[in-house]
This record gives C-alpha cells, structure tokens and sequence, in this order.
C-alpha cells in the first residue's frame, strides 16, 4: 500500500460519513420534474451506469440499495460515494429550445460486516422533482393593462434512507432485506410580478407557496445466486404510500400518494476469459399514483438495460475493465397522457486505484451516457456523467 | 467536472406545468366599509420653522401677511488693503450706512407686475416662535397682544419696488442710525418688519440680508461692504383659517394634519364587478393584496391659501388616537422621501384630480391585525406634509360627505392555494 493509497483509505469514510449526516442537496436534471412526482433518478454507481444496468445482479462488489442480495458478497467493510452530472438540451414546438446543466449525489453508503452478514447505511436519491416555469400575461387595473409575470418555482426532491443487513446463504446463495424511509422536502412557490421586466413598479408581488415534507416506508427484499459462470439476483421493494406533509404556514393540504412496487432482476455471465455480459429489467406499475394526481398522468415504468464488460484492460498499469451499455426505462409521469422513455447508450471504465492480497481497497469507476427523452412535446437529448468512488477495509 | 457542479434550474418550455394562475381585479372601497373618524388638527410647527418670509396685502380679498426678522450681530473685522497695498485684518470699522436686500421666490410669489414694499422697525418685543398677527408674544403664562394688531407699532425705514421681470431683489437704503440700531442683538424688541404695499399679491420672501458700507481705519479712503445676515424670521398673518367642516386638510403653517380610522374589509361582497369574476362573498387575505391606496379627490383651496409649488403629502400610522394631537406618529408608508409630489392646480384652477396615496404593506398589516415582527397595527392614520411646516398654502380635499368621498383602492391577486400535484 502506497503512501497515498493510506491516506486515501483513511480521509474517503469520514467523507462519507459527514455525507451520511448532512444530505446532499440532489437537484434537478430533467425538464420531465414538472409532470406529476417528477423524474425518477435511481441510486447507481458508475459500473452499473457503464453496463446499462437498472442496479442488480452485478457481481463483485455492489452497494447499491436496489441490490439487497449482493451485499453479502462484499466481505469487508466498504463506502461507496457517487456524483453524477448532467449537461441537457432540450427542444420544444415553436422553435423553443435550450439547455441546462445540473449536478446530483445519487448514492451514498457504508456497508459494514455485522453477525456474519453485512450492515449497510444508504442514501440514495429517488425522485427529482426541481423545476420552474413562466407565463406572461396582462391585467386590467383600471388604468390599461399591465404585464404580468407568473413564475411557478418548484424546488425540492424525494430521497431514501435505508438500513439494511444481508447474509450469505451456504456458498452460493445470500439473501438482504433493507428498510427505507422516504425523506425530503418540496417547495412550491407560485409569485406574480406586474410590470415590464427590471421595472420597479408600486404594485406588490403575489407570493402564494407551500412546502411539504416527504414521509414514507419501503421493505425491499433480494437474493442473489452464484454459479459457475453466472451470477442472478432478483429484488422486490413494497413501498408504503409517500406522504406529503404541508408545513403549518402552507394553505395547501396534505397529500398521499401511491408508489409501486418495484421488481428488479439481472443477471451477469461470463461468456470469456475476460468478457462480462449483464442484462437487468425492472418492473414498477406507476399507473396507481393516477388518481392522486391532478395535472398529470401516470403510466408505467419499466426498463431494461444491457450491458458488456471488457475485464482485462489496463490502463496506467492498473487493471481498468472497459464497459458498454444500453438501457431503456420508461418515465412514469408525463404533462399528457403519453408514454416517455428514457434511452441511453454508455460506455466507462472502472480504474482501481489501489489493491492488496486481491482485495481492492479504493478504486473508482466512470461512465458516460449520451441519451433521450422524449415526448409528443418536449425531447431532451443529454450527457450524463457519472463518477462513483468505492473504497474498502477501513 | 467543474462545470457539471454549476446548478441551473430547468424552465420548462411552456404554461403546461404552471399550476393555478392567479386572477388579478380591482376593487373600489366605498368610505362608509374602510374608514372612520376622520378629524382634522391644526397648529403643528411654527411659521419660523420654514424659514421664509410671506408678504400679503388683502391677497385673495382676505390674506394680509407681513414677515418679521431679527439681524445677526454685524462682522467687527474684515481684510482690507491698507494704504500701502498690503492686506492686513482691520477690526476698527466705521458702518456709514447700508441696504437692506430682500430675495424673493418668483414662483412661488403670485405677482408678474413691480409691487411696492416698506421696511419698517419694530418697537414692540416680540417672541419669533410665538408671534401671531394678534399676539406679540403667545406661551404659557405669557401672552401678549400687539398694540396694533399685525406686527405692532412700526417706526418706518424705507420702502422699495420689487419688479419681478427684473430680478428677484428688492433693495431699501438704510441710513447709519437705523444700522446701529438694528445692531442691538439682546432687546427683543428690535428687529424689521417687511409689509407689502399693493394689495393683491402674494410674495414669498427666501431670504433677507442687510448689506453694510464700513471704512476701515487702515485704508480711510476705501468703502468696504459688509453682509450681515438674518438671525431668524417668521412671518404673521390674517385670517388663520379655520378648520375644514367637511373635508381633509394637509400642510400650512403652522401645519394641518387629517387623521382618520382605516379598516381594511376581511370579507368583500356586493360589489358586482368583482363578484362577476371571485366567488362571494370573498374572505381577503393579506397575502392578496397587491395594492392598497387611500384615493382622495381634491378642491379648490380658499383662496388665499392655494398652493403655488407642488404639496408633498405623507401618511404615518398614528400610535396612539387617544394621544390626539400630541400621538407621536409612526414612519412614513409612503416609499419614496419625498412623499407623494400633487402638482399645485389641483387647489385651484383644475381640481377634482383623483390622488391615489399608497399603503399597501399598512394595508396588509391591517387585514392581518399585526405587522411581520407580530406588533399590533395601529387603526389610525395622519395625512400631512412631508415637511412641517412647508409653506403657508395648504392642500384641501372632498371629505366623507362629498359625493367625491375618499375610497380604498385595492388590487388583489387571488388564486388558490398552491397545493400538491
């Protein structure tokens, strides 16, 4: 172990660590925030976005909390940490068009062996709900009409908190269960500005908002199973209802709203001496949150995603697998009662950073996806980077 | 990656994510449903607080007004050249005579054609901050008339055309006996009375000075002038006008104030225009009002009394009712320092001019029973100038029985509660 592979390992945990008590803000990537709940953004790291994956069934090591199973598989204690920026364009009919960038931590965790199983304490992100619109419009005061200005801000995001335990079964199997709580707040403010633009007129604002905090339960179960050249997992998350709490300043009521459940699979073959292919796919049926609605429609949103990994490249001297991917995952709200879709090519490498006796300590992987969303108004073409540093045995 | 780290909210592209626009309406409070009480008080502030002179001689068929000042003590050394060239202090003046020179405001002043002026002495004591047309003297446990009501006995000086075309000066020559005896700071009873002869007018004086010829005893042959300003001034007039039976009184000297008692209606209804488009009866929230202002219809001033620059008017909360009128008042509600600026004709030749006097945070305020910092709002408000006194001429308005009364402009922006999606 380098001198600097130390102070890597040593200073990583207690990021995470200050990470884990103080949330990172997750902000907006999407312009699809504004349709119902907004845009889910699930909690991967870096492999799993390279390898098109919805984040199961992946083998070595994993830590992401749609995998309960593969915890098991981590042995040591480890701390994952992801970043994952995204530059967007976006064009809309009526030659509308622009782009927006962003920047999101949608995992954060700390597994730690406990009982001959594995401890975890997850972070992750699960809805994106950040956006803002304007409308310009005229009044009639009495004396002409006088522009105005709506600005509807929309600010705020859903994550989950989740402690898990899992264990390994015999040689082959491992089971994990994981408790989440669904937490975050949404702020939405509605103000009215009279008058043109950088014009101080006499006639006051109209502010009119509310914030809610989320409230929520989820159980997710998973197992997962290992052969000879093949690796299978399946989870299942049952989520209670995500409740919307209005604050005691807030005129807006409280809510409820139904979420899913959510069934994930993958599986990973090995198909050569160093050549890794992964296939996972999700099911969640959203169309219940339908009647909780009242400006949006709810479809479903399942995906699947594909993925191969090159494991014997190199780069610096450092083993450094190249991964490909594709996936596709349906968006399950939109503004029209309309199916959205989310399709990404990716490609990353992992880069391990440093390793002893076999066991990798720290090391770090990167993908980049090139990707769409689109609708029958509105299509966002997207880079999305993401860059998830992964250390063990502190 | 730096980039990525710079957060950039999404706009969507269009209204289809904007949830419950709000509507906007305006509506008109009659007198009777927002307001109270309505009392004027007078007598704030003195005439010698605005530190001008008026001059009035059956102004208006009513208005004689005359201007009383007091000089400064005269400058005792100067820098002359003596005989030799040099310059060089000499603190061993002889004053030979002087003029008195008053400066005149021509816009305010009602002239255009040349008027006659007469500078007299008084003779009487005289207090400068009490001193009334018929009072010589007014404080507590001391009030003493004139004996010649309007400035008292005077001894005349001199007297001199004031022609507007021609400057804004009048000059009266002074002889060296009635310079010394001006020069006596401590008898109350010196001072200068100014008088306009014509009748007719209105004259605004700014300011007056007394210019001094003096030979230095370094340079005999030389004449030197001196300027010696005025120690104070006030002025006295006639008729002082009485309060308005009916109606809303602002400025003067010394100042009027309105106050009234407002309340801001927590549930309109009845009010078609509005009901036409808000459900009703709408109970109103501070939240919706957009804006709030107190509109008053002018009238015409008495005459005498009209405005002849613009009257700035100002709006406070009045602390403490009860108190009237020695309340203390609260700060303005208006934004802007210098009040809300009303252009002189509407007291006069073009009245009926609607003046909206915004309030919308006191408005808010009010509905709401407290102010942001959760003190309780006071119920009355005091109409006044700007600054008290300003000038003689006071701003009328039609009061609650007119059929112009006073009304509350609101603009509301009401919408629902922004709720979840």
């Amino acid at each position: 172990m380098t001198r600097d592979g130390i102070r890597l390992v040593k200073t990583v945990p207690a990021v995470l660590l200050a990470s884990l008590l103080g949330a990172a803000p997750m902000h907006a990537q999407s312009l699809f925030n504004a349709a119902g709940l907004g845009t889910p953004v699930e909690a991967l790291d870096g492999r799993a976005r390279a390898l098109g994956s919805v984040g199961i069934g992946l083998p070595g090591r994993s830590i992401m909390p749609t995998d309960p199973g593969g915890l098991a598989r981590l042995g040591i204690s480890t701390g994952i940490m992801a970043a994952s920026p995204s530059w967007v364009d976006y064009t809309a009919p009526g030659d509308r068009s622009g782009s927006f960038q962003g920047n999101r931590f949608p995992l954060m965790a700390i597994g730690y062996p406990v009982v001959g199983g594995m401890a975890s304490i997850q972070i992750g992100s699960f809805l994106d709900q950040t956006y803002e619109v304007t409308s310009v419009g005229e009044a009639d005061l009495g004396d002409g009409p006088v522009r105005t200005t709506d600005l509807f801000t929309q600010d705020g995001s859903v994550s989950n908190v989740n402690l898990g335990f899992s264990r390994p079964l015999g040689q082959r199997f491992s089971a994990g269960l994981t408790v989440g709580r669904y937490a975050g707040s949404l702020d939405r403010t509605l103000e009215r500005t009279y008058g043109e633009e950088d014009e101080a007129g006499n006639i006051d604002t109209y502010v009119e908002s509310g914030v809610w905090a989320w409230t929520g339960w989820s159980l997710t179960a998973g197992g997962s199973a290992d052969f000879e050249n093949l690796r299978v997992a399946a989870s299942v998350q049952l989520p209670s209802a995500l409740d919307g709490n209005a604050s005691d300043e807030t005129r807006g009521s409280d809510r409820s709203f139904s979420l899913p459940v959510q069934y994930r699979m993958g599986a990973t073959v090995t198909v050569g001496p160093s050549i890794l292919v992964h296939g996972s796919a999700v099911l969640a049926d959203w169309s219940d949150a339908q009647d909780d609605l009242t400006d949006s429609f709810a479809s479903t949103g399942n995906g699947f995603g594909l993925g191969v990994e090159l494991s014997r490249a190199r780069l610096l001297g450092r083993d450094a697998p190249l991964r490909f991917g594709f996936r596709r995952v349906g968006l399950p709200f939109a503004l029209q009662d309309e199916s959205v879709t989310e399709r990404t090519f990716s490609g990353g490498f992992g880069l391990v950073l440093n390793e002893s006796a076999g066991v990798v300590l720290a090391g770090l992987d990167m993908s980049i996806e090139r990707g769409l969303r689109s609708s029958a108004n509105l299509t966002e073409n997207f880079w999305r980077a993401t860059l998830s540093l992964m250390t063990s045995g502190f | 990656m730096a980039t990525g780290c710079e957060e950039q909210t999404p706009v969507a592209p269009d209204d289809g994510a904007l949830p419950g626009a709000p509507i906007t309406v305006t509506v008109n409070i009659p007198w009777n449903d927002f307001a109270s009480n309505l009392e004027v008080f007078g007598g704030y502030g003195s005439a010698e607080d605005i530190g001008q002179g008026v001059l009035a001689e059956d102004f208006a068929g009513t208005l004689d007004a005359r201007t009383l000042l007091r000089f400064g003590a005269y400058p005792r050394i100067a820098t002359v050249q003596d005989t030799t060239g040099a310059s060089r202090p000499d603190s061993t003046l002889t004053i030979l005579g002087g003029r008195f020179v008053a400066f005149f405001d021509t816009i305010e002043s009602t002239n255009t054609a040349p008027v006659t002026l007469a500078l007299g002495a008084t003779t009487e004591a005289w207090d400068q901050t009490t001193v009334s047309w018929d009072f010589a003297v007014d404080t507590i446990n001391d009030q003493r008339p004139w004996t010649e009501v309007g400035g008292g006995l005077v001894n005349p000086v001199a007297q001199a055309t004031w022609d507007p075309s021609a400057g804004d000066t009048a000059v009266f020559v002074l002889d060296s006996a009635q310079v010394a005896a001006w020069a006596d700071t401590t008898d109350l009873s010196v001072g200068a009375r100014l008088d306009i002869l014509d009748p007719g007018e209105r004259l605004a004086l700014s300011t007056a000075v007394l210019r001094l010829d003096a030979r230095p005893s370094s340079n005999p042959d030389t004449i030197i002038e001196l300027t010696a300003a005025t120690r104070g001034s006030t002025f006295i007039y006639s008729p002082f006008p009485q309060p308005p039976p009916d109606g809303v009184r602002i400025g003067g000297a010394p100042s009027w104030r309105t106050i009234l008692d407002i309340g801001v209606p927590s549930v309109i209804d009845g009010i078609p225009d509005f009901c036409a488009v808000v459900s009703c009866p709408h109970t109103l929230i501070p939240g919706e009002i957009s804006y709030a202002a107190l509109v008053l219809t002018s009238r015409a001033t008495e005459a005498a009394f009209q405005p002849t620059d613009s009257i700035r008017l100002d709006v406070r909360p009045v602390l403490n009712r009860s108190a009237m009128p020695k309340s203390p008042l609260g700060v303005s509600l208006i934004v802007s320092p210098f009040g809300r600026t009303v252009q002189p004709e509407a007291f006069g030749a073009a009245p009926g001019v609607e003046i909206e006097i915004p309030f919308t945070g006191y408005a808010r305020d009010r509905l709401r029973g407290t102010d942001t910092s959760g003190n309780p709002t006071p119920e009355t408000l005091a109409l006044l100038s700007v600054i008290e006194p300003f000038s003689i001429a006071f701003a009328s308005f039609e009061g609650p029985l007119s059929a112009a009364e006073p009304y509350l402009r609101l603009v509301l922006t009401i919408g629902p509660p922004v709720e979840l999606p």
